[in-house]
């Protein structure tokens, strides 16, 4: 409690409008921000949890940039931070800082950016939907009911930019590996192969990442122009899985994050007096050329197409289909043992987002759907938030994801049904 | 909140106006000279945007943005970044527009804390623009081919024009009037009537400078008679003719903003 009243404390002396100037002095950077508290109320059955809650957590973001002087100045440079500090009483009021962005960005001439150091990256068409963003997230965020921001984690990174005039280039170079953040049991259930079935905190498996070396940084390029009204894009990542789906000593529990090659487009542009995308990419699991070792995640083939139109009235609606096909299936299921699980070659999964607002458009009522026929599971995030005042914002949500079985993407979230609820100031 | 950013619009259209010739004009020529000179004049400019919402029962929200804009053809098509600051849970936003002529406009949105750039589908312009009570319309323009156009008088130094839509679905008015000065050609009023009769939405200009030689209206107001809510917008540091690279209305610069133009606070 003592922790909470603190956050708001200094929530409150950053927000006010003399405060900037009387604690940091007038030439020092601005600082902008919010703090947050977030409730998560599990109503699914989970008998491997104690608490009911699974999310229960306060946060205070910091933001500022600077602009240094010299020659830099002549470089546009800006040095940019962001970071989190949180308490979070799900582990027992457990104090964390989060560096979410520390970068420095420059223009070294007209035709080139640079950026360097901790960033969040983000590309491609899909909604909630990834492909060729290989850029690491955190799905434990995204299912207990934090902000949509914290579905994206941080790379530490170098960012080339070049804008000859065919096309733009990007050209990001990550040295250290950052694995998704998937549910480990505690805070989520998930489906762990070696308890042989939904696992919480019993799951005890070993997830081996990449060592540190030149050898494994990791490379991802995107090539974009408009064609037209369209923007066009081509992709390529080197690099590694962002999910560990394969097996390196299953006696010992390990699994680790193959490596992957991916090759990919997209385009996206207006279609039927909305906006129409298509993306897709190809996976080489370089690890398993061949597929034949059932340990090892199969090549594979992905492609999204979407569709998100303005009906009028602050109301919108946007359609998705994703399919998902693994490549090498005959000498994968012909590998595999009897006692093995194995996922199906084809996946298919649809969603819908449903986003409406009312009153001045301070009320958004926001309905996000996936749902998957061929693995017979789906996921319902519904949300209701109100702008109280132009700093203060309260979300009141549902977590929902449910299926047949407990081996697939959804069905396995399904003990972490939730409700949630946040409230944030701003300033 | 995206629909409410995604509602932005220019409004620094409503800046200049061009010194124009009084003389016998049919209501076609009226219309289509203040059509030009509300929404396209100079080759670029800037402005600070501040607009204070006010709602029924008094409570007032703030919004804060700078628009740049670059008209590509005098009179044709024209690009706008629009970059947010208040309120805070949208700051650092950015908002870009390539508007057309006679189709749907390019929008994206660029969300800082996700690095997303989104492109956004707007095709109802009377939604209301950033949760003010303007429109998208109000602020970027009508189609002047979109309503039929009467002459209706003459009043303190204006021409009145009455206006009713040619395609009454996509609207929620019934007929409007407009307030155009006969010096210049600015339109410094409209009135908007239901389908009773009733006017219950009024928009007007406050406050009228002058400003590298263009006479510009720097505050306006929109009123909901309806519901007693107005919203009145200030431009301030209002800048023409300021030579916008074209390039900065890109992917590029919106993921990294023209320092130059854009002071990050």
């Amino acid at each position: 409690m003592r922790k909470i009243i603190l956050f708001l404390i200094v929530g409150i002396l950053f927000s006010s409008p003399c405060s900037k100037a009387v604690i940091l002095g007038k030439d020092l950077p601005a600082i902008h921000g919010f703090w947050e508290a977030d409730y998560g109320y599990r109503i699914g059955r989970d008998t491997t949890k104690r608490d009911d809650y699974n999310l229960l957590e306060q946060r205070l973001q910091l933001k500022s940039r600077y602009y240094p002087k010299s020659f830099l100045a002549d470089w546009n440079s800006e040095f940019f931070f962001r970071g989190d500090w949180t308490v979070d009483e799900y582990f027992s009021g457990k104090t964390d800082f989060d560096v979410r962005e520390m970068n420095f960005s420059f223009t070294p001439n007209d035709f080139m950016d640079v950026k360097l150091g901790r960033q969040i990256l983000t590309w491609g068409t899909g909604d909630y939907l990834f492909i060729n963003d290989m850029f690491p997230k955190d799905y434990v965020s995204f299912f207990a009911g934090r902000d949509d921001e914290y579905l994206k984690q941080p790379s530490d990174a170098v960012k080339f930019s070049f804008y000859p005039k065919i096309a733009s280039i990007d050209f990001v170079v990550i040295s250290r590996f950052e694995p998704n953040t998937h549910a480990e049991g505690d805070r989520l259930s998930f489906f762990d192969s070696f308890q042989q079935g939904i696992a919480g905190t019993n799951s005890d498996r070993d997830l081996l990442e990449p060592p540190h070396q030149m050898s494994n940084s990791e490379y991802a390029l995107r090539i974009y122009r408009n064609l037209g009204r369209n923007e066009a894009a081509l992709y390529y990542f080197h690099g590694f899985d962002k999910s560990p789906r394969s097996y390196k000593n299953e006696l010992a529990r390990q699994l680790y994050y193959e490596r992957v090659d991916i090759y990919g487009a997209s385009i996206r542009g207006p279609f039927f007096s909305g906006i129409g995308n298509a993306e897709a990419g190809y996976v080489n699991s370089r690890d398993d050329h061949n597929g034949s070792n059932r340990l090892i995640e199969n090549s594979m083939f992905k492609a999204l197409v979407g569709y998100s139109k303005d009906l009028g009235n602050d109301l919108r609606v946007g359609f998705q289909y994703y399919y998902e096909q693994k490549l090498d299936y005959d000498n994968y299921r012909n590998n595999l043992l009897p006692t093995d699980y194995f996922w199906d070659q084809y996946r298919h999964l649809v969603t819908n987002r449903i986003t409406k607002l009312f009153k001045n458009q301070t009320v958004m009522l926001s309905l996000f759907t996936f749902y998957s026929p061929s693995d017979r599971d789906g996921y319902f995030r519904p949300s209701i938030s109100y702008d109280v005042t132009d700093h203060l914002k309260a979300i009141l949500g549902a977590n929902v994801p449910w299926g047949n079985d407990e081996i697939t993407e959804f069905g396995q979230m399904k003990k972490n049904k939730n409700v949630y609820m946040r409230v944030r100031y701003s300033f | 909140m995206f629909r409410k950013i995604s509602s932005v619009f220019i409004l620094c259209l409503f800046l200049l106006s061009i010194p124009a010739y009084s003389a016998d004009l049919t209501v076609g020529r009226i219309v289509d000279k203040a059509n030009k000179v509300a929404y396209y004049e100079g080759n670029d400019g800037m402005a600070e945007v501040n607009m204070e919402i006010t709602d029924s029962q008094g409570r007032k929200r703030i919004r804060e943005l700078t628009i740049l804009r670059r008209d590509v053809q005098d009179g044709g098509e024209q690009k706008f970044y629009v970059y947010f600051y208040k309120p805070e849970d949208v700051r650092d936003m950015v908002y870009m527009v390539w508007k057309h002529l006679g189709k749907d406009d390019d929008r994206w949105l660029y969300l800082p804390a996700l690095d997303l750039v989104r492109r956004i589908a707007s095709s109802d312009k009377r939604s209301s623009f950033v949760g003010s009570h303007f429109v998208y319309e109000d602020v970027s323009g009508r189609g002047i081919d979109e309503d039929t156009h009467e002459l209706t008088g003459e009043e303190n130094g204006c021409y009145k024009i009455k206006n009713v839509p040619k395609n009454k679905d996509n609207v929620e008015f019934s007929y409007y009037y407009i307030w155009i000065r006969k010096d210049n050609f600015m339109p410094v009023k409209a009135e908007y009537y239901d389908s009773q009769g009733k006017k219950y939405r009024v928009i007007e200009a406050l406050k009228v400078e002058n400003i590298q030689g263009y006479p510009t209206i720097t505050e306006m107001k929109a009123s909901d008679l309806n519901t007693g809510g107005s919203t009145v917008i200030t431009y301030n540091k209002i800048q023409y003719d300021i030579n916008l690279d074209d390039n900065i209305f890109t992917e590029r610069f919106l993921r990294r903003p023209p320092l130059k133009w854009i002071k990050r606070k």
